[in-house]
């Protein structure tokens, strides 16, 4: 019962972000530091979500740094995103790495 | 005949919505199949899984919302970090009020629901480059529920793999992938970088707190950090808002 509460109030918070200044709830104008700092909430939240999947073991947690597939699949996904700018190339060249890593190496 | 004399028709303005949206949904579906896939190896329902497509609709908010469930972390945790992972689109409404606040409230609720990254990305642009029309929210509409039927299609597709998608194929691993893909291309001034490293370092050193914490502090870390550096180094801005 408690995700079904969960889900909806997380739901209608994130419709709110959504909805606020379409509405009018924030003045017209919001300060110019708050804009400057939501410009970072991407880069922040998305690498914090980024870096503890490819370094960290999913079963001890411990930080692997050596031998680790996924941190070199990450890395390749790294230079094909910053060079073709292509989700689905980034994507695919990172899948691709890590399979060849894990099956043939 | 020029567009710019005759302003174009509501349902020309939808369907624009819709070819401008088709092309990103390259990278939306294969999102949508490996996030219906992790939601049912989380431990969500089939129709949690799904619903949470549709509830939340937002990838990385859904992501994290999994992740963080199926670790048994404090729901008013799961839901702060969640609500970070959405902040983001406090500046698409911002950035979206000078076209859309003059709607009945109908359309205003219906176009807030369907404001996402990526119909975000397609429809501001539309908007700013003109022309003007006064049927020009249609486009938003076009590209918005384009976006939400991909997205919900995938999730369900995602759901039915799940269960026959052996685990060696590190599906889940597109997820990163995916992030990665948009992380990347948008780090160009130090600030960003900075932003991007605190967040990494917090994400790894705040592991042993309670309850995944690490990733409401590594985020908040990494937005201070990335506003520090640009408060204090007198780069010109790089937000086109206000």
């Amino acid at each position: 019962m408690m995700i079904w509460l969960v889900m909806i109030l997380t739901g209608l918070f994130t419709f709110c972000t959504r909805f606020a200044l379409l509405n009018g709830w924030v003045s017209r104008a919001l300060p110019g530091w708050l804009v400057d700092a939501l410009g970072f909430v991407p880069i922040a939240v998305l690498t914090a979500i980024i870096v503890p999947a490819v370094l960290l073991d999913p079963v001890t947690e411990e930080i692997i740094l050596t031998g680790n597939a996924r941190l070199v699949a990450a890395i390749i996904a790294t230079l094909i995103a910053l060079f073709a700018r292509n989700v689905l190339a980034t994507i695919s060249s990172g899948l691709g790495a890590l399979w060849v890593m894990q099956w043939w190496l | 005949m020029p567009s710019h004399v005759a302003p174009r028709s509501a349902s020309a303005e939808f369907w624009r919505g819709v070819s401008d949206e088709l092309p990103l949904q390259l990278g939306v579906v294969p999102f949508g199949l490996v996030f219906g896939v992790l939601g049912m190896a989380s431990g969500l329902s089939p129709v949690q899984t799904i619903l949470l497509s549709s509830i939340l609709f937002g990838g990385a908010s859904q992501v994290v919302f999994a992740q963080l469930w199926a670790a048994g972390v404090p729901p008013l945790v799961v839901g702060g970090s969640v609500g970070i992972v959405n902040l983001r689109h406090v500046l698409y409404s911002a950035s979206m009020a000078a076209y859309l606040r003059h709607l009945p409230l109908g359309w205003r609720v219906a176009l807030a629901y369907l404001l996402t990254d990526e119909a975000y990305a397609v429809s501001i642009k539309r908007f700013q480059d003109g022309p003007k029309s006064p049927h020009q929210h249609f486009h938003l509409l076009g590209s918005g529920m384009t976006l939400w039927v991909a997205w919900q299609l995938s999730t369900i597709a995602g759901v039915i793999a799940g269960t026959t998608i052996p685990d060696a194929w590190s599906l889940s691993f597109a997820i990163p992938l995916t992030f990665i893909a948009l992380v990347a291309p948008r780090i160009r001034l130090r600030a960003d970088l900075m932003a991007c490293l605190v967040a990494a370092a917090l994400s790894l050193l705040c592991q042993p707190l309670p309850w995944k914490s690490w990733i409401i502090i590594a985020a908040f870390g990494g937005i201070a950090a990335g506003w520090l550096t640009h408060h204090f180094s007198k780069k010109p801005l790089t937000t086109g808002e206000k």
